[in-house]
């Protein structure tokens, strides 16, 4: 699922067709990769693939959320001075296989204790700190590089990157977590759709499943997985069949100027211009009178590219 | 007869297309050389303009340079590597030089600010060379983390090019014992500088690469110095 979302290089590129204000996502991969937008000042409409990923497009985006307060700090991290009791741990599966005992012990506490979090906000903020905690214990897990920073410190670190993130965010994000059958159009300037190919699993899928599975309160990654790789199906838009031709030109309604982007690997720029472009290009035939390919070069050993796709 | 006509058709072309092959290579050489001290140069006048006090860019290329090897990276990337290393913060050529100069720590709007010398290297660059080289992007990238929280896109793990985060962690590892306008040297002792970055990684740091650059000794500086 790697995809790079250029914000600015999207912009440079629309800016040469129309002024812009509002953008519609009806699927994004990860929150951050919205941040550029959202900083300035565009109204964002973004549908999230699962509920944890809205709450994580909430936590880190929404403005009105803040930062988490000191007092709550104080109150759900403290650190655990003796292990607990493991066989209570509804996570202990994963010892040694995703986490050490140490990092299951503060998984557990910090779940339950962001149930005593009373303001909703407060509780996601924490949560989706977890979401970024474990982030960095599974990739340095991957490498064998041994963490030395203590669970309750890091907790507190991911915090004030929180703090550092959220700082002066205004809230214009609307955020749905609908099917794309059940989704509408929404009344922007311009539609993106970011192209997801394969399910293929990789470090941020894994991750999502783990952080799934935890926020549901159970060990059984399989259950996590299968609705994800379910969620997500919606959004592998595969072009080949002319229903997802349907959905894209459905979803861009109500768009001045509808974008596709996508990563390629592996695979030369041609291919994916006789592939995709020109099939794309027949389907928005009837709405939109002109469109552009932009592309760029990530790694040109292996045929990495970013590729940008408008109409208009 | 041990040499048949068309073995020795064989050897007669095999030797001309040896001998083109070093031809062509003596003759790349000097040019490649020649583009290398045009790097150089280019980016001692960054550094210069930038009010570094050593020459931060070459230092930057040359770590980069003994990772990128270690990383196995090829000629061609290794090529790309040391181009966006040199020139990585040229971007910063088109701020106002009150901004970049500041003796303060920036906050808000002129933060924002200063990020877009990434934007504004890959812009100038690209407007100027070939439409699909991969170096405008590289110096687009090399203040990505590895969390996905750097700028400016965000980009998270392995979505940045391997040679972005290798000069991502040259550039770390050299601010961390460099003096600032706005700070004095963060890290005086070389343990610590160590120390945290093995403290940042999978966090600010690709942990692959930290490992990579643990398991050849943690270089602080190019070779050279």
């Amino acid at each position: 699922m790697t995809l790079r979302l250029q914000s600015a290089w999207l912009l440079e590129a629309v800016s040469e067709i129309a002024t812009i204000d509002s953008v519609f996502f009806p699927f994004v991969h990860r929150f951050s990769a919205l941040n550029w937008l959202s900083r300035r000042d565009f109204a964002l409409s973004v549908n999230a693939f699962s509920p944890s990923q809205a709450m994580l497009l909430r936590a880190w985006l929404d403005g009105s959320y803040g930062v988490f307060s000191e007092r709550n700090l104080q109150k759900f991290n403290q650190q655990i001075k003796n292990p607990l009791d493991l066989s209570m741990n509804p996570f202990r599966a994963w010892k040694d296989r995703l986490f050490d005992r140490q990092q299951l012990d503060y998984l557990f506490y910090w779940r339950e204790a962001a149930f005593e979090i009373e303001e909703e906000s407060q509780r996601e903020i924490f949560w989706s700190a977890v979401y970024q905690i474990m982030s960095y214990w599974l990739s340095n897990r991957a490498c064998e590089v041994e963490v030395e920073c203590r669970p309750d410190e890091i907790m507190g670190l991911m915090l004030n990157r929180h703090a550092e993130f959220i700082k002066g965010r205004e809230a214009k994000v609307a955020i749905t977590s609908l099917s794309l059958d059940e989704l509408a159009p929404a009344e922007t300037c311009l539609t993106l759709f970011p192209m997801v190919f394969g399910d293929e699993e990789n470090a941020e899928m894994t991750l999502q499943v783990v952080f799934d599975a935890w926020h549901n309160g159970h060990d059984d990654l399989e259950q996590a997985r299968r609705q994800i790789r379910m969620q997500l199906r919606k959004y592998q838009i595969d072009l080949a069949r002319p229903t997802d031709y349907y959905t894209i030109t459905k979803l861009s309604a109500n768009s001045k100027i509808t974008a596709l982007i996508w990563s390629g690997l592996d695979l030369p720029p041609a291919l994916y211009e006789q592939e995709m472009v020109r099939p794309l290009q027949k389907a928005f035939a009837a709405r939109y009178a002109k469109s552009q390919l932009l592309m760029k070069a990530v790694d040109r050993t292996c045929d990495a590219y970013d590729y940008l796709l408008l109409f208009y | 007869m041990l040499i048949t006509f068309f073995n020795a058709i064989l050897i007669v072309l095999i030797t001309w297309l040896a001998y083109l092959y070093f031809d062509q290579r003596e003759k790349a050489m000097p040019a490649r050389e020649r583009y290398a001290q045009l790097m150089r140069g280019v980016a001692s006048i960054v550094d210069r303009l930038e009010g570094y006090d050593k020459e931060h860019s070459r230092e930057i290329a040359e770590l980069s340079e003994r990772i990128g090897v270690a990383c196995g990276l090829n000629d061609q990337q290794l090529q790309s590597l040391n181009a966006a290393a040199m020139l990585h913060d040229i971007g910063e050529l088109l701020l106002p030089r009150d901004l970049v100069k500041s003796d303060k720590k920036l906050e808000g709007d002129e933060l924002e600010l200063l990020r877009t010398h990434t934007l504004l290297g890959e812009l100038h660059l690209k407007a100027q060379i070939e439409d699909l080289d991969e170096v405008p992007t590289l110096i687009r990238w090399h203040h990505e983390r590895w969390d996905g929280l750097g700028y400016p896109d965000n980009l998270k793990g392995e979505e940045i090019p391997l040679a972005a985060r290798i000069i991502a962690l040259a550039d770390a590892v050299s601010a961390m014992k460099a003096t600032r306008d706005y700070r004095k040297r963060q890290y005086s002792r070389d343990e610590d500088v160590v120390a945290e970055v093995k403290r940042l990684s999978g966090m600010q740091f690709d942990p692959q690469l930290v490992k990579t650059w643990i398991a050849i000794g943690c270089p602080l500086a190019s070779i050279k110095q």
